[in-house]
């Protein structure tokens, strides 16, 4: 949604900052990304809206699942979370400061769907392929979806390179259906 | 549309070979919402301001509002089978509309797409919607006339090609039956039109439609069609559309008029679309770029060089000007010319053609009120015979209306008043004319002489329209080969001037009126 997203915005930059000043990108990657998991969890969910359950105890409670993996800071930076009412916020938070990381450490997450396996000298090429396409590491995300038919979908952030047999057949009946 | 079944199969063979299936990367975003035709997609972080989206189900979209984390989109069409979560695609084309002389005797969408069930248009070229008008350097001042047929308007405020003169007034008081009579007089001059109905109803689309195929002038006439029914994505770019397909004529050296009937509804639709998009309110709930929506559309009206010519036609048309006239139309309400749009567009045109109720009431009709009807660079176009001529009316009128008010309170006037005041009825009632009633040069000319010569001044008031009709009958019957010779070299020289003398000395000494 577009206004959390704006919401999380600088919660996640602020996190993002702070955990590069103290260079501990990967353990606050751990500690967003276990609470998140949390947040999103219905049982968790439930307990954040709850106005029985005070913010010290949801602080407590995220830390403890995501076993305090940040330190001090990360407990502190939930605990002002949990007094912005912003605990909610946490999935677009951890989404936000995974993107930020891939940008600092020139990664990318690609996913690429595909009709059928693909044989690991194949998934070399397509990664050294798409490196040099984007200009960065690559991370490969490989799911099988046989209603391609054939070929492959590439996405990689917004950019999505359609090679599968399903969208020509698509782009085809389109392109009838036009003149 | 009729289609055998094996052109069906040629045709379908034709796609197929001319598919490009080549893999293409392209920028995607998801739909987060719909809300009344207006689109919010999270993604597409590569898309431009005004570039065409692919939404699923063969449905385009524009881009309008570019933030930080969301693009705001407005859907050209039908809306309904969008669902939150649908892929959007960027096309890295901005929206094209079909162009050309196969346009012609047509109605189309705003999307350029026929609608009047005469099967496909074969344009053979498109042309984005959104264009910047010609530079100062392409253009060419205005000189030459473009013929409404009305007395009135092409005495006093006359238009030229390349102008734009707005035509303002309330409703139901004539704005579009002035703009279809000059379309109809456009027959055989090879001035092309294109009409531009905005937010009307269907039905009075159809009774222009009708009118026009009446009076034999579909055949050099466009009509853009975008009814109060469909979204106000399709009234917006409807007048954008009807322009592109107006600019083609222009850059191939030739003449066009456009309406644009009415503009009010347009900056409507527009203030509807962003709102939508959540952009703040102005004036009268107005987005703040609502002038620019109409400048920049109205600046695209425009008279150019034959090497403006030259060079948009690729060097293949050359020594030929072109023009694109246009004639917006504006709807007042309670005649408040002072209201936001209406002041806005009279800023940015040439001049403007005000039609009252009061008038229109009174039976003056074309209800214009010639003291406030001003056209600024028309004079420079207007053929010689109507502009000396011309003359006089404006005088006449303007001594009658000056006297007109004041002679109500005097009982007894001396002489010279009287006459002014007679000559101003008399002047009054020969500007009116009857719809679908275009007159050629030549019979304007007839009627104002013998107005301006006094050959009507012993005519009672109530008989001056029978008088004229009488007059153009006869000279008609009598005289047309005079007629022919002026139309064809319309200026006031010393035999046209005693041509015309003759004709009514000779209309009078018949009495038949």
């Amino acid at each position: 949604m577009a206004d959390r997203a704006t919401i999380a915005r600088p919660y996640a930059r602020a996190a993002f900052n702070h955990a590069q000043g103290a260079k501990a990108l990967a353990e606050w990657s751990k500690l967003l990304g276990a609470a998140a998991t949390a947040a999103q969890d219905p049982r968790v969910a439930r307990l954040i809206g709850n106005p029985h359950v005070t913010g010290d105890e949801l602080v407590e409670l995220l830390g403890g699942l995501s076993k305090n993996a940040a330190g001090e800071g990360g407990t502190n930076f939930l605990r002002a979370l949990a007094a912005n009412r912003r605990l909610a916020l946490l999935p677009e938070i951890a989404a936000q400061f995974e993107r930020l990381r891939a940008e600092v450490e020139g990664l990318v997450d690609v996913r690429v769907i595909a009709a059928r396996e693909i044989a690991p000298p194949q998934q070399k090429k397509l990664e050294a392929a798409l490196a040099k396409r984007l200009g960065r590491e690559v991370r490969m995300h490989i799911q099988i979806d046989e209603s391609l038919i054939g070929g492959a979908i590439v996405q990689a952030g917004d950019l999505v390179i359609d090679g599968s047999l399903k969208g020509r057949l698509e782009r085809l009946g389109t392109a009838l259906q036009n003149s | 549309m009729s289609i055998k079944a094996s052109e069906i199969t040629d045709l379908i063979q034709a796609r197929i070979k001319n598919f490009d299936a080549a893999t293409e990367a392209r920028n995607v975003g998801t739909v987060v919402s719909v809300t009344d035709g207006i689109c919010r997609v999270h993604g597409l972080a590569d898309v431009a301001y005004g570039e065409m989206l692919e939404f699923p189900g063969n449905t385009y979209g524009l881009a309008l509002n570019l933030e930080q984390d969301s693009v705001g989109a407005v859907v050209l069409g039908e809306y309904q089978h969008i669902s939150e979560g649908a892929t959007v695609k960027t096309t890295g084309r901005i929206l094209e509309v079909p162009v050309g002389p196969e346009m012609l005797g047509r109605v189309v969408d705003a999307l350029g797409n026929p609608i009047d069930g005469k099967g496909p248009i074969k344009a053979a070229k498109k042309s984005p919607i959104e264009r910047v008008a010609p530079g100062v350097i392409w253009r060419k001042s205005v000189s030459q006339p473009v013929q409404t047929g009305y007395k009135a308007i092409d005495s006093m405020v006359p238009i030229g090609r390349g102008q734009r003169e707005l035509i303002i007034g309330d409703r139901q008081t004539g704005k579009t039956a002035l703009a279809i009579d000059t379309i109809i007089n456009q027959k055989g001059t090879g001035i092309k039109c294109i009409y531009v109905a905005v937010g009307q109803k269907q039905s009075s689309i159809a009774n222009v439609v009708r009118k026009l195929e009446e009076h034999g002038a579909m055949g050099h006439t466009i009509i853009v069609a975008a009814s109060a029914s469909t979204p106000a994505s399709m009234q917006f770019i409807a007048p954008y559309s009807g322009c592109a397909m107006g600019e083609y004529f222009m850059d191939n050296g030739e003449d066009a008029v456009i309406i644009y009937d009415d503009l009010t509804k347009q900056a409507w639709a527009y203030r509807q679309i962003s709102l939508l998009l959540k952009r703040p309110p102005g004036r009268e709930a107005y987005p703040g770029d609502v002038f620019y929506l109409h400048s920049r559309l109205l600046e695209r009206s425009a008279r150019v060089s034959s090497e403006y010519v030259e060079k948009t036609s690729g060097g293949k048309i050359k020594g030929k000007t072109g023009s694109l006239t246009g004639l917006p139309i504006i709807e007042t309400q309670a005649g408040d010319v002072t209201a936001f749009v209406p002041t806005n567009v009279i800023s940015i045109t040439d001049g403007q053609i005000f039609l009252e109720t009061d008038l229109f009431n009174a039976g003056i009709r074309p209800a214009m009120n010639a003291g406030i009807s001003v056209s600024r660079v028309g004079g420079a176009a207007q053929t010689g015979v109507i502009k000396k001529l011309g003359g006089g009316i404006r005088l006449a009128l303007a001594q009658y209306r000056e006297l007109a008010a004041f002679s109500q309170f005097a009982s007894d006037l001396d002489e010279v008043t009287r006459r002014s005041l007679e000559r101003g009825q008399r002047v009054t009632e020969v500007m009116k004319q009857k719809q679908y009633a275009p007159m050629s040069v030549a019979e304007q000319a007839l009627s104002i002489y013998a107005v301006n010569q006094g050959y009507m001044d012993k005519v009672d008031r109530k008989k001056v329209v029978e008088f004229e009709a009488a007059l153009q009958a006869f000279a008609k019957t009598k005289y047309a080969d005079f007629l022919r010779q002026l139309n064809e070299k319309p200026e006031l020289s010393k035999e046209n001037d005693a041509g015309l003398k003759k004709i009514c000395e000779d209309f009078l000494a018949t009495g038949a009126y």
